[in-house]
This record gives structure tokens, sequence and C-alpha cells, in this order.
């Protein structure tokens, strides 16, 4: 046991931080703002492409792939470091569905996709909610119906984030209407959103994060398009969500939203005299966050080392979903409340600074990972039957 | 990064696990109850120290194992989920530590073997009343007498005197602080027990012009730095049995639910139960890998003062959490003292509140970040 990072992971630290320091330039930071931290511009992908090419998506990967053969941690310090600079990186294409595909896609796909999504070149949403299916997600209807060498694609899904702008939808859909468990009629497949039967229409959220319902009219796809076994999807979903659990709990734009916060506290002065951070409650406050965000980043580290080890726990994935989820929560209160009255202005307004506009727009959006990427009340269920081997209720 | 074990320390561990695991039962421990007999399974010490494990981090040149903290505090671990009578902790971690990072050649050659091998017991003192930070002693004072001192004043809460051989203390001699070793058999020495929360022998020590020879000073100056790093290492152990006292109690609120029916069916899958359970598992977790942190960074005598004040938030915070949760899913029978959970409350409590509670260890923190200290690298 070393908890600590070894010289070559914090030599790796500093080369990215330096890297992204100078990829991130003010223009591109302004249009990443302006699209609410989800990314999609000119300057975003051109940004993606320059991180492709130089070799950093894929750091992780093995080298067949045209990665860097390093490990899980050292791909989960590239994210850190990328998502630090306040650059949105499209985390699930990269670090959740794209794993997927190169493990179960046939050849021909695996040789399309995986070489542009290491380029930075392949985006890809997720199509898994729908209007009647949500934490009940086998209850999905969008079916696929085979026809000669093709499979005919109708229905809607819902939530589908960053689809307006993605060139692939990984879609789960039924198979098997008859199935009689309905968990085992569901199939994978990647759907091209270029395809003229594919529309979407914006869902705007409280946070100011747009998102998606997508519609599916006679999309026909070949069965190349199929990902894994026919019928075997379920399986796939659960893999990719337990590697999405992960993804979403990245704690570098935290950590970095704590530092900036904790500095300026020390240097702001109050007009009665002293300085912000010289009252006990703000030091309570910036005290609680720094031991919360600690935990994150201790579980999101044992995580990527476990998958390392190939060891990723069902349980401790679920557990780092909960806690990070509802952390978040916490900590942009906990933080918001140092800054005042001045967290409750929009970004632009003036007289408010940089910290308190985000603390303000963070707030909004925090909720969005307790319930997304599988609600927190379904991990708990995962986390007392599966890590503690506790009986649960039928459903 | 590793958070795996080594091969040593996966050996470390199991030894202990299957020692206390067959050795400490239910009518054991029910011995101990309500001071009936001192709390110190002294059966149960020899068969630790017939394994070696007492002496796990002591060096070979004093007949330890010669391996390091994080290989003592997994010990440490395992005693917390058994909370086994034993001196552990005050033994091992608060005194043999100390002395042989710290002690003169001699001293360590007069006290390490025998201590390693359990014929003699040691301890330490770190609180006096209304003051626990063990570096800066206030009620406790010295002059110098030859190469020794006299020292008088009083500590508090000093576990496992009456049976020590000697208790490591630190005493103010004007500006400066030394650490000596004081023989409770000494003239001018009076104990008196206490009655802690756990049943753990615990004594109130009274010094009045005590003479402590050369032969039993640590170190004459620079002592404050010396306690505030056995200190540490304190908290971080008392972290560790924090960790194996949450996880059991945790473990028999599981197994409890899964059996317990009502309704018809076990009450384990009722979702309000399952979750609050899954929210005690949330915060073992955190306690684990909080505390494994500061064992980790302790072990590389890497600074990781932020890193300790971290997880003893986290084991009192997890500890008072987990032993209410516990308590709830188990019904009455929870605090039944006909079943074992109640006295993992006591412990968990203990643990939560010794060497600083939560709200302490968050202001301190707090002071650090107020001087620019303790961020996010």
């Amino acid at each position: 046991m070393n908890i600590q990072f070894t010289q070559e992971q914090l030599a790796l630290r500093d080369e990215l931080r330096a890297y992204f320091k100078d990829l991130m330039t003010p223009e591109l930071q302004a249009e990443c703002e302006r699209d609410m931290g989800e990314g999609g511009g000119p300057l975003w992908r051109e940004a993606l492409r320059r991180m492709g090419k130089d070799g950093w998506i894929g750091v992780g990967w093995p080298s067949e792939w045209g990665g860097r053969g390093m490990t899980p941690l050292e791909q989960f310090i590239f994210i850190e470091e990328v998502m630090r600079v306040g650059y949105p990186f499209p985390f699930l294409t990269t670090e959740s569905v794209g794993p997927m595909i190169a493990e179960f896609a046939n050849d021909t796909l695996k040789q399309e996709i995986v070489p542009k999504i290491l380029a930075g070149e392949c985006l890809i949403s997720i199509g898994y909610s729908e209007p009647g299916a949500g934490t009940d997600l086998a209850n999905l209807k969008t079916s696929a119906v085979r026809d000669g060498d093709e499979w005919v694609i109708n229905g809607q899904k819902m939530w589908t984030s960053l689809a307006h702008f993605c060139d692939y939808t990984w879609l789960a859909v039924r198979t098997d209407p008859d199935a009689p468990k309905k968990h085992k009629g569901i199939t994978m497949f990647l759907v091209p959103n270029s395809d003229p039967g594919f529309s979407y229409t914006p869902v705007h959220t409280l946070g100011g994060v747009r998102t998606n319902a997508t519609y599916y009219d006679n999309i026909r796809v070949s069965d190349d398009m199929r990902v894994g076994e026919l019928n075997g999807g379920w399986r796939l979903v659960t893999s990719q969500l337990n590697r999405e659990r992960l993804s979403l709990i990245n704690f570098g734009p935290v950590s970095q939203l704590f530092n900036q916060l904790a500095i300026w506290a020390r240097n702001t002065e109050l007009p009665s005299g002293g300085k912000l951070i010289d009252q006990h409650w703000v030091q309570h406050n910036l005290a609680r966050c720094r031991a919360t965000i600690e935990c994150m980043k201790l579980i999101v580290y044992k995580q990527s080392w476990a998958m390392t080890e190939g060891t990723l726990d069902m349980a401790d994935a679920s557990a780092a979903k909960v806690y990070g989820s509802e952390a978040f929560v916490e900590v942009f209160r906990l933080l918001g409340e140092i800054v005042g009255q001045a967290g409750l202005y929009r970004s632009g307004s003036s007289h408010v600074t940089a910290e308190a506009a985000k603390l303000e727009r963070l707030y909004r959006t925090a909720s969005i990972i307790t319930f997304g990427g599988g609600a927190n009340e379904i991990q708990r269920d995962i986390i007392s039957a599966a890590g503690l081997w506790m009986p649960r209720a039928s459903r | 990064m590793e958070f795996g074990f080594s091969e040593e320390q996966v050996e470390v561990q199991g030894l202990a696990r299957q020692i206390l695991t067959d050795q400490v039962s239910v009518d054991k421990l029910a011995a101990f109850d309500e001071y009936a007999n001192e709390r110190f399974d002294k059966a149960l010490w020899q068969q630790l120290l017939a394994a070696g494990l007492p002496g796990v981090a002591v060096g070979e040149e004093y007949g330890g194992m010669g391996l390091g903290f994080t290989e003592l505090t997994l010990l440490v671990e395992e005693v917390g989920r058994t909370i086994a009578p034993v001196p552990v902790i005050a033994h091992c971690v608060s005194a043999m530590l100390p002395i042989q990072k710290f002690a003169p050649q001699a001293v360590c050659e007069a006290l390490l073997p025998r201590a390693a091998r359990g014929e003699i017991l040691l301890t330490a003192a770190l609180t006096e009343p209304l003051n626990e930070t063990a570096g800066s002693p206030v009620l406790t004072t010295a002059e110098a007498a030859g190469d020794g001192f006299v020292v008088s004043g009083c500590k508090f809460a000093v576990p496992f005197a009456a049976a020590a051989h000697r208790v490591l203390l630190a005493v103010a001699v004007g500006d400066d602080v030394a650490v000596v070793l004081v023989d409770p058999q000494s003239p001018g020495v009076s104990l008196e027990a206490i009655q802690a929360t756990t049943f753990e022998p615990q004594y109130q020590l009274t010094l009045d012009r005590v003479n402590v020879p050369a032969a039993d000073v640590v170190a004459a100056t620079g002592g404050e730095a010396i306690m505030a790093w056995a200190e540490l290492r304190t908290a971080a152990a008392v972290c560790a049995h924090q960790l194996g006292a949450a996880d059991a109690a945790m473990r028999l609120a599981a197994s409890y639910t899964s059996e317990r029916k009502q309704f018809g069916v076990p009450v384990a899958t009722f979702q309000a139960v399952g979750h609050r359970v899954a929210d005690c598992y949330i915060d073992v977790e955190c306690l684990r890998l909080t505390t494994y942190q500061a064992v980790s960074l302790l072990d590389a005598d890497v600074p990781a003062t932020t890193e300790l004040h971290i997880a003893k938030i986290w084991a009192g915070d997890c500890g008072h959490r987990v032993s209410y949760a516990t308590q709830h899913v188990h019904g009455g029978t929870g605090i039944d003292r006909d079943y074992p959970l109640w006295r993992y409350c006591l412990w968990l409590r203990y643990n939560e509140m010794v060497l600083g509670s939560s709200a302490r260890h968050l202001a301190a923190l707090g002071e650090q970040l107020a001087v620019g200290e303790g961020l996010f690298s």
C-alpha cells in the first residue's frame, strides 16, 4: 500500500497541466462557458482533435488501438487535468462507450470507430431512457426489427445529452418483445445521428444545460452496427453504466474551484476590517469541503487502480456514484455560502466575480447526477445487495 | 499509487485476524463489562506476543519484525474489528514507536526488546485535564536534576497505567518540553482509576516531585515535536481501530436485517433499511480510504497533518453515524446487552472523541487553510 502518486505519475500530471494551460486559450474558455460546459463549438472540436493527435485521449489505452498503453490511473490523471481547466471533455464517449465498443463490437465497427474516438473525431451520445423507462430502464420500448440483412429501428429516447452534435448514438433497443424477462430482450446498436430518420428536440434544464429528446423513425442499419450478442444488451448497459458512474465523479474541477475559493477568501478584505477567511464559519465550511472532496479523490483513485487490477467492484462503483453526486451538492452549497449573496448572480453581471457566478450556476446543475447515470436509490440497492449480501425486495 | 497490500501486509493482517477472531468471543468480552475485571485479556495478549505481532513495527535489532507503521495499523484495525481487550495502541503505537524513533540507544536497548516480547508493558500519557495537545504540557512541569528531572503535575486518562512499567509523557521545562518515562511505582506517583465508557482501564496520573533518572529521559529538549509525532500516529491508529469497529458493526446490521423478518419478509428488503446500511457502507469506505492514506503517508515519513485531520473527521462522523444507524436497524436488539452490538457502540463513541472530535479537527483544518496550507496539489 502506498497512497501517493509515483514520480512518473507526478511528472505526467505536471506535463498535462502545462499542456492544458497552453491549450485552453481565453477564446476557447469563452466558447466553453457560452456552451454551458457542454462543448461542441468549433474551437472545442479543434482542441479535441489536437489532444487526439498528441496522443492524450488514449493515454491509458492499449497500443494496438493507438493508445499509450498506460493504466486506467494515468487515464484518470488525464481526465482530471483536462476537466480542471474547464474543458468539457466528452468522457462518456472516451471513457465509457468507447471501451465497450473496443471490447464488444465486431471487427469492422471496431476498426472504424475506436481509432476515431482516440483521434478526437468521433462523439457518441447515449440513448437509454425513454418517456416510460427511466429507473426501470429494462422497460424500454424503442424497437429494432430484422429485415433481411438490416435492422429497422423505431422509437423515442429521453435525456439524450449532446446528441445535437454527436456522430452516433449508443442505443438500447428491444429486439425480443416476448422475452420472459424484460432485460433479456434488449440489444445494443450504434446508430448514426446523420440518418434522415434521426431527429431531436431540445430540452432545457434548470442548470442551463441543454439535453434532448431524440426520435428514431424507420432508421435502417446493417447488422454490423449491432454491438454484442443479440438480446444480450443488458450486460453491456450495466457494464457501461459502471464505467459512466466513475467518470461522472471527476474531482478535478471541484478541487480547482475549492482552491480558487480558499485563496479568494484569504485575499478578500472585509469592509469592517480583516479577511473573509478570518471568520470561523468560513474556515469551517472550507474545512468541511476539503475533507469531503479529499474522499471523492481517494474513491476515484482507488477505483482507477482497481480497474488496472481488474477488480472493479459493482458495489464500490455505486458507492462512488452516490457519494460523489451527493458530495457535489453539499460542496456547492457550502462554497456558495462563503461567497454569500454574490453567489446569486448570473455570469456576466457587473460586480460579481467569476467564482461567485460559477457557484450560482453549479448549484443549479448539481442535482443531475444524483438521478442521472442510475438513480441513487438504485445505487444504494446495489450497495446493500452486492456489497453486503442483503436481500432485496422483488420488483 | 498502490491501494493493494504487500505479501507481508496480507500475512500480518491474516495472522492478526485469525488469532483475534478465534480468541475473542462474546463470553470473554462479557467478563470485562462494568469493570468486573480489568479489561486486559492477558492470555490473548500472550498469543499475540507469541506470534510476534505487538513487535511488528519494532526493529529486528530489538527483537521485532522490523516492518512499518502500515503493518502495525493493520493489526490495530483487526483489534478494532473484534474490540479485543489488549493494550495495542498504548503499548505499540503511543509508547514503543516514539521511543524507537527518538530515545537514546541505551533507552531503546533497555526497553524495546522486553517490550516487544511483552515482558514489560509501556504506555503514554497524551492529555492533561482540558489540554489535549500532547506536545504542549501545561500542568506537568519539571526541573533538571543532574542528567534527570524532578517532575510534578497531572495527566488525564492514561490507559493501562497501573500495569505499565513506564509511562511516556511530556513535561514543560521552562520554555522547552522534555519527554520522559515515568515509573508508576516511583515515590510521588499516584494513580486514580477513572471509569472510561469502554471499560478500558484508565487512570488520572498525579506526579509530586517524582525523580526521573537520566536512564529514563527520551529527550531533554525539543519534546514538542516528538509528542506531536506520537500524537499523529496514535490518532491514525485510533482511526484504524474505528475502521475495524465500524466495519464489524455494519456487518452485524447487514446480517441481522437479512435474517430478521417483519410483515413476513426480511427487514433488509425494505429500502429505508437497506439504504441506511448502504450509507454505512459508504461511510466505512470513506473512513478506510482516508485512514489508509494518512497511514501510508506517515509510514513514508511524509508530512500528513492535513490528511490526518481529514481521517479523524471521518472517524468521528462515520463512527457516530454507523453507531446510530446500526442500533436503529437492529431495533431493541441493538441495545440489548445479550447481543454483541452495544460494546461496538461504546468504542465507536470513544474513538470519535479521543484525540479530537470532528469539530476540533475541522477547526484545525480550517486554520491551516486560513494560512494558505492544505490546498489541493
